[in-house]
């Protein structure tokens, strides 16, 4: 239903960056990327034409799939709507669905998201986007981070032209001591520190801004020294950014982590100024989160319940709810990377999938759908969750979209109810 | 055809007060009377009863990404006012949500038209943010849609004003925002502001030259006033001085409005924009030369961002001000954003307190506004919603300012020395049920060219409110008794009975699209998307969520 973006370049869906340059062709009913892009771009628009709808492994017709997926629906009473990798149109039509079914959504990468939630509802935060970075920082705070995870980041925000003088960066980065920074980002001061160490140094660090003296040393493994060799760096900064990845801060409790670089922040804004780039988005999440606020007030981990929606950003955690056996179905999305498998779960599972997700055992019902941005128009957001791009569809295919058959499931719900 | 018979109608575009008559619907159009022949299937009496034009609210922040902001910032505040999901037999679904502050997109909707509101303008979308305001707003029901673009803080506008471009090329640029983000309008915030927070300047007065770009804020006034008057735009430009919220930024206001040397300017939410620094306190009302300045000046129009006590959100593009304002925040916690080379937004809860000095006088200095501000065709009912207080305090509002007793009452409560210090008591003036008609129609209709709308002449599309005329105002106006948009009945009893989806309003001007050519390169160069991402086709506008377009010409008023 959405209006195909015809112009090109076009937008990759792959990864949270949404870079919007690439040029791509359809040789032999093959997409091919023939310009910018990058390897996980290319493996990913490369995406089979025609699929199988399955009820337990099965091939059956696509709507014998959809009434066995409505009727595993009906008949749950907290069903788990998991996955939502998918553009904003799938969004809108999960949460229909779950408001239907009395549902829980929750993302794939929620564990990671809520890591910034859980900060950002606490104490606020100060952030930028894209373009700020690559035209205004001069200093590079890498947190527990290189930002490999997205492949075109330096290219795109670091070695881009600035409208502000010389693109002249100071890369500083916190490493734990087992990673180097890649060669090509040209740290100026790598220090080493573990992960689970920042929130330690970052205490510290607003503690020496404050005008106050460490009461230990090292901090973290951080040498006294080098803190304040990067307290200078951090208060020399004209346009700091402090870039951290919340999916790579995989340990308990990792959102107060999150808080002491978001507080961290605030202190250096006193007098100069900073601001944080969150990574993430990947597989649709930051539509999915956007969507959901939008529409229910709140970011996931939602229940829209019969007497509104309800709002457990601990307890509905897709692992939480599985492990303890808080919802008795399971149905996920995952239409842009087919690698993306839905978890163990001891319910009946309903996939929405692309059509070359290879699933090791056969759940309940798959449904074979469109990839938004190769085979159907859409939208997306970009990482930052300003940009939302139009996707384009330079390989359409008859494969239905996430959107139009989870709207067809909830028409099922809602005729089986009258 | 529909007849609505023997109410008292209020139509100030038609200068009727009260006169008692029939109105036919048909269509979804108000008709002229049919004459003995006509086929009339359905008639309600609504004799007594006041009937006006559907409500237009021309600045409110409903949608875009700062309000997903203060959403997300906010469970707290949600989970004292959940919204059911309710099934409407035959009159659609009304989906779940929660309200207050910042109230989920399908609850700002039911809970617009159930106050008789049937258009809302959203004055703060970010080019760079402006196709996920038109998804958020696609899922703003019931209501009327149209946003203002931003500009102003844009770094290719102040490369642009900064090289010394000619006006035409302005020009064009502002034509091209408009037409690739859908706008109804154009809106600048703290001038140059914005952007001078991302250099680190902490503040940046009317005449104070740009850390970087070495332009004024009254340069980028002047330069955007011009535009939106060459261009032909109906609205003026939508201006959020320099200065909010800092005591002794009355001069600040008074100084905006004389920048525009004459073309129409409208200052928002001019409340934040009223202070002054006498006192103990150093904290004051200048209401009264703020308003005799209005009075004065043709060319200028308002609205007031009145506040009201109670647990709020801000939300603003004015980084500079939301950072400098983020030690009030209550509760506790606040956010900043830069964004895109374009703007940026900050969003700081709030909570307004009756005894607390500063936030008491604040009350008195909006009420005062409306008050002393003569023309009720220049001024407009707003709380800036959510930055005063939230929208659904619009019927409060109204009585405060239709019953002298209750608002002296109200002023028994609040902090002894704020009532002191406020001349408010002196006040005696109480609206007229055509002068809020005024203010929350016919004038908001004006200042946007929307031609068919906030009237109730023949042609006009049928948004009918009626409601009992009640002496308590504030139940009346909370409550009407039959909202109809575009003929249809949606709201019986202050309650939703039928589900519509709204239509988005956005101007076409005309510019020269030669200028694409230099922001291509621009975009090429230095952004992270492409020029030709940025833009939204009509095409989108559904796809989106709205029902359909409304294209509006450009084109000064005859």
């Amino acid at each position: 239903m959405n209006p195909s973006l015809s112009v090109s370049p076009i937008p990759c869906p792959f990864c949270g960056l949404l870079c919007d340059d690439l040029e791509v062709a359809v040789v032999a009913g093959h997409a091919r990327i023939t310009s910018a892009g990058c390897a996980r771009a290319a493996g990913l628009f490369d995406v089979p034409g025609q699929g199988q709808a399955r009820v337990r492994g099965l091939a059956v017709a696509p709507e014998v799939a959809i009434a066995a997926a409505a009727g595993l629906l009906a008949a749950a009473r907290r069903p788990l709507i998991g996955g939502l990798g998918c553009d904003v149109a799938g969004q809108r039509a999960a949460i229909a669905l779950a408001e239907r079914v009395a549902g829980v959504l929750e993302h794939m990468h929620g564990a990671a998201q809520f890591r910034n939630t859980l900060a950002f509802q606490d104490g606020g935060w100060m952030t930028t986007t894209l373009s700020e970075v690559r035209n205004r920082a001069d200093v590079i705070l890498f947190a527990g981070t290189d930002a490999s995870a997205f492949p075109r980041f330096r290219e795109r925000l670091l070695t881009g032209a600035s409208q502000f003088g010389p693109a002249r960066r100071r890369i500083l980065a916190l490493l734990p001591p087992s990673e180097a920074l890649p060669e090509e980002l040209g740290g100026d001061l790598v220090i080493p520190c573990p992960r689970e160490g920042l929130a330690e140094l970052a205490g510290v660090l607003r503690a020496r801004l404050a005008g106050r003296r460490a009461d230990r040393d090292p901090v973290a493994g951080v040498p006294g020294e080098r803190i304040e060799a990067l307290l200078d760096a951090l208060r020399g900064a004209r346009y700091g950014v402090l870039v951290w990845n919340a999916a790579e801060l995989d340990f308990p409790q990792a959102d107060l982590t999150v808080a002491a670089l978001v507080d961290l922040l605030k202190d250096l804004n006193r007098d100069t100024r900073w601001a944080g780039l969150p990574l993430g988005g990947n597989d649709g999440g930051t539509s999915a989160a956007q969507v959901c606020a939008w529409q229910t007030g709140y970011p996931l981990r939602t229940a829209l319940t019969a007497s509104g929606p309800r709002y457990d950003p601990i307890g509905f955690a897709a692992e939480r709810l599985l492990a303890r056996g808080e919802v008795d179905a399971l149905l996920w999305i995952s239409a842009l990377d087919p690698a993306r498998l839905p978890p163990a779960a001891d319910c009946p599972v309903i996939v929405l999938g692309r059509a070359d997700m290879e699933l090791a055992t056969a759940p309940e019902v798959f449904i074979p759908v469109a990839v938004p941005g190769v085979q159907r128009a859409g939208y997306l957001h970009r990482m930052d969750g300003i940009v939302a791009l139009p996707l384009a569809a330079p390989l359409a295919c008859d494969l239905p979209g996430v959107a139009p058959i989870l709207t067809t499931i909830t028409e099922a719900l809602d005729h089986a109810a009258a | 055809m529909l007849r609505l018979k023997g109410g008292r109608l209020y139509d100030p575009a038609r200068a009727i007060d009260g006169q008692v008559g029939d109105l036919y619907l048909e269509g979804g159009r108000i008709v002229a009377p049919p004459g003995p022949d006509g086929v009339i299937d359905g008639e309600i009496d609504v004799t007594g009863r006041v009937v006006m034009a559907g409500a237009i609210d021309l600045h409110t922040h409903i949608g875009g990404g700062k309000m997903n902001i203060a959403r997300m910032l906010l469970p707290e505040d949600h989970r004292g006012d959940p919204v059911p999901a309710r099934d409407l037999h035959g009159g659609g679904h009304l989906h779940g949500g929660c309200g207050h502050a910042a109230p989920a997109t399908w609850t700002t909707g039911y809970r617009y038209a159930e106050m008789g509101y049937t258009a809302c303008f959203e004055p703060a979308m970010l080019p760079a943010n402006a196709r996920h305001a038109h998804l958020e707003m696609g899922d703003i029901p019931m209501v009327d849609k149209g946003a203002y673009a931003m500009l102003g803080n844009d770094d290719f506008f102040l490369r642009l004003l900064s090289s010394g471009a000619d006006q035409r090329l302005i020009n064009d640029y502002v034509g091209w925002t408009l037409d690739a983000t859908q706008a109804m309008a154009i809106k600048v915030v703290n001038p140059g502001g914005i952007s001078a927070f991302k250099f680190n300047a902490r503040n940046l007065d009317l005449d104070e030259a740009h850390p970087h770009y070495g332009v004024t804020p009254r340069q980028v006034i002047q330069a955007l006033a011009r535009a939106v008057h060459d261009l032909g735009v109906a609205h003026p430009l939508h201006v959020h001085a320099s200065n909010l919220g800092i005591p002794g930024n009355a001069d600040t206001t008074l100084a905006t409005m004389a920048a525009a040397e004459g073309l129409p300017i409208h200052l928002t939410h001019i409340q934040f924009h009223s202070y002054g620094t006498e006192g103990a306190r150093r904290f004051s009302s200048e209401a009264e030369r703020i308003a005799a300045a209005i009075n004065r000046m043709a060319n200028v129009s308002a609205d007031v961002g009145q506040i009201l006590f109670g647990q709020t959100v801000t939300a603003s593009g004015d980084t500079m001000g939301q950072h400098r304002n983020h030690r009030h925040a209550s509760p506790d916690k606040w956010v900043v954003m830069d964004i895109e080379c374009d703007a940026g937004c900050g969003v700081v809860p709030f909570r307004y307190r009756d005894k607390n000095f500063v936030n008491a006088l604040q009350w008195a200095i909006g009420l005062e506004l409306f008050l002393r501000v003569s023309d009720p065709w220049r001024l407009f009912l707003t709380t800036d919603h959510p930055n005063g207080a939230p929208f659904t305090s619009y019927p409060h509002l109204i009585r405060l300012l239709m019953d002298r007793d209750f608002r002296n009452g109200k002023l028994d409560e609040i902090h002894a020395e704020a009532a002191a210090h406020s001349q408010l008591r002196s006040l005696a003036r109480e609206y007229s049920l055509y002068e809020i008609a005024i203010m929350t129609r016919a004038g908001p209709a004006r200042s946007l060219g929307l031609a068919d709308r906030g009237h109730l002449g023949p042609g006009a599309w049928a948004d009918v409110v009626v409601y009992r005329d009640e002496a308590d105002r504030e139940a009346m106006f909370a409550k009407p008794e039959y909202v109809f948009k575009d003929g249809e009945l949606i709201v019986r009893d202050g309650r939703v009975v039928k589900v519509v989806n709204g239509a988005l309003h956005a101007l076409k001007p005309e510019y020269d699209k030669a200028i694409e050519q230099p922001l291509r390169e621009y975009f090429d160069r230095y952004m992270t998307v492409k020029m030709e991402h940025m833009k939204i086709g009509d095409d989108e506008i559904c796809a989106c969520g709205a029902s359909k377009l409304i294209p509006h010409k450009c084109g000064r008023q005859a």
